[in-house]
């Protein structure tokens, strides 16, 4: 058994369940907007809301409630981030800080394994499976654009590189968290500590993009630089956000590498 | 033994923020030497370990294995070490098997190479086939051992190695241990078990309170510990000064001396007593080790 099968075979369950409950979720939305007027009835509502929200809304979700752009939100929605920001945040503490704490890590660098390679070997296993986990909630929405709507190669592209932005961005996500683990003591503190920045970076989005003082703001929340429906409605800046997403897990995979190979175990 | 050193600590310090861990250890452990590190729990025998294995980065001092840095080789020392933990745990979702794969796979080896040592310490295919934490304490020692000398090891460090064992199989692993003693392996026995240490080591370190309080030969501290006498005398005659020896118990008739220099004089004492009986013996490890105590306590 090999490290990589090792992490997979850890994590296989929760993996599974994800992969199934967003592909479903993916196809949910995308045949309730053919068989429902959503739009009209949404927009009913969005009529009542204050001016700022109703913008905000209207950006973000309504507006893009036509078929191609609900296989955007499919991607948007806090459900899937949130199923998403599980997965890459327990699989760090999980294998960095619980190991720690249980002496499992102790014996793995009693082995012939090195602590850069270990933390290499984990992430690039955490990024397999949030790989899967997105791959097939891609294939399910291209899939259920298909068998709902038309599938234009237009729409294809868009789908791969909201695909490729959602990716990154929990790549990102599970980085700080190994960068946390690596940083702290065992025990469950780097995942409340990563699950708390996460969740925060993502209520100072929401006022960011409501509140006008707080505008300032987006520029350094990294949901800023998540942007499906732009993307799906061409306003995307993919560079830009694949960029600095790419940059941001870069520092944080070198600076933990660096701590990890650095601290006393446990 | 040939002489040549594997274990070269020189001067090891590891502070814990404010609190001390080890102080200014030194010691030197040659090859094909089961050497005995005993010391209570807390004492540092642990933390000495962890720096060998490159877990902890001493705060000053040097160790160096296999006369390489381990530092700077850590990688390429571990692949010549075993080490089993103080407290040994494997991964709770794997086997007993599957556990032992993974670690055949990091350690580059063919996992078939184990049979004998499954046989030796009676580790049956169903017991394999069981999650690890479905083992009970002693069988999951087991599986620390297996993967701590599966790779035929030219060091092997073992901390606490016998905790969980039954007395059966505590003789099967001492032999095992003194086969790959015979093949020129050396071993670094960390203990609070006094009596294993005795019946393994041919030099100890004696660990306490983060200090080496001693590093003789097993032989060496024996003698310098010297002999329990026991005698009973026809009634209580009180305090009694015997030259060379040093009273350890005295109730009633009955009286415990440790003999410290010739028996000579001691003998010529004892002929002007009324004695009705005497007996002498060696002390365990046991009874140094409190002397060794009680000696620095008395410093």
């Amino acid at each position: 058994m090999s490290y990589f099968r090792f992490i997979w075979k850890s994590n296989s369950g929760f993996t599974f369940f994800s992969m199934v409950f967003i592909a479903l979720f993916q196809v949910m939305i995308l045949y309730l907007v053919t068989t429902f007027d959503t739009q009209a009835m949404l927009k009913s509502v969005l009529e009542q809301m204050p001016p700022r929200l109703k913008i905000f809304l209207d950006d973000a979700f309504f507006s893009t409630l036509t078929f191609d752009g609900a296989a955007a939100f499919g991607f948007n929605h806090p459900i899937v981030l949130a199923l998403l920001a599980i997965v890459a945040i327990t699989i760090p503490v999980k294998h960095i800080s619980r190991e720690i704490e249980s002496g499992t890590m102790e014996l793995m660098l009693s082995q012939p394994f090195s602590r850069k390679s270990l933390v290499w070997k984990l992430w690039l296993s955490a990024c397999v499976i949030l790989g899967m986990i997105i791959l097939v909630a891609s294939l399910s929405s291209i899939l259920a654009v298909q068998i709902f709507h038309q599938l234009h190669v237009d729409v294809l592209i868009k789908i791969i590189y909201i695909s490729l932005n959602i990716f990154l961005l929990f790549i990102l996500v599970m980085t700080y968290t190994l960068f946390a683990a690596v940083s702290t003591k065992g025990g469950g503190f780097s995942g409340s500590l990563s699950a708390m920045i996460t969740l925060i970076l993502y209520l100072l989005f929401f006022v960011g993009k409501l509140w006008d003082p707080m505008e300032v703001t987006l520029h350094f929340n990294i949901f800023n630089y998540y942007q499906p429906q732009n993307i799906m409605l061409g306003n995307g800046s993919i560079f830009r956000d694949t960029g600095i997403l790419t940059g941001l897990t870069i520092i944080l995979l070198v600076l933990s590498w660096h701590r990890f190979d650095r601290r006393d175990i446990p | 033994m040939n002489g040549k050193k594997v274990i070269q600590a020189d001067q090891l310090t590891k502070f814990y923020g404010q609190s001390r861990g080890i102080d200014n250890i030194s010691f030197d452990v040659e090859q094909g030497e089961i050497f005995g590190f005993l010391g209570p729990n807390g004492a540092g025998k642990t933390t000495t370990i962890r720096i060998l294995l490159d877990l902890l980065r001493p705060s000053s001092g040097e160790v160096r294995i296999f006369d390489r840095d381990v530092r700077m080789n850590s990688f390429g020392i571990r692949q010549r070490c075993g080490y089993l933990p103080g407290k040994f745990s494997a991964y709770h979702n794997l086997t007993g098997n599957q556990f032992l794969k993974l670690v055949s796979k990091i350690k580059n080896i063919p996992y078939q190479n184990n049979a004998e040592l499954f046989r030796r310490l009676e580790l049956s295919e169903s017991d394999l086939n069981k999650k690890t934490k479905e083992l009970s304490h002693g069988m999951l020692q087991k599986i620390g051992i297996i993967q701590a000398m599966m790779h035929q090891p030219g060091l092997l460090i073992l901390d606490e190695p016998t905790t969980g064992l039954d007395p059966l199989m505590k003789e099967v692993f001492y032999e095992l241990l003194l086969e790959e003693q015979q093949k020129g392996t050396t071993i670094f026995f960390s203990s609070h078990n006094l009596s294993e240490v005795e019946k393994l080591c041919t030099r100890v370190a004696i660990i306490r309170q983060g200090k080496v309080v001693g590093l003789e030969t097993t032989e060496e501290l024996k003698r310098k510990a010297g002999q329990m006498m026991e005698f009973q005398l026809d009634r209580n005659h009180g305090e009694l000064e015997i030259p060379g020896a040093e009273a350890t118990l005295h109730r009633d008739q009955l009286y415990l001396f440790r003999l410290t220099g010739d028996i000579a004089p001691v003998l010529k004492r004892l002929a002007e007593l009324p004695v009705k009986s005497m007996s002498l013996e060696k002390p365990g490890l046991e009874d140094i080790f409190m002397n060794y105590y009680k000696d620095q306590k008395a410093k």
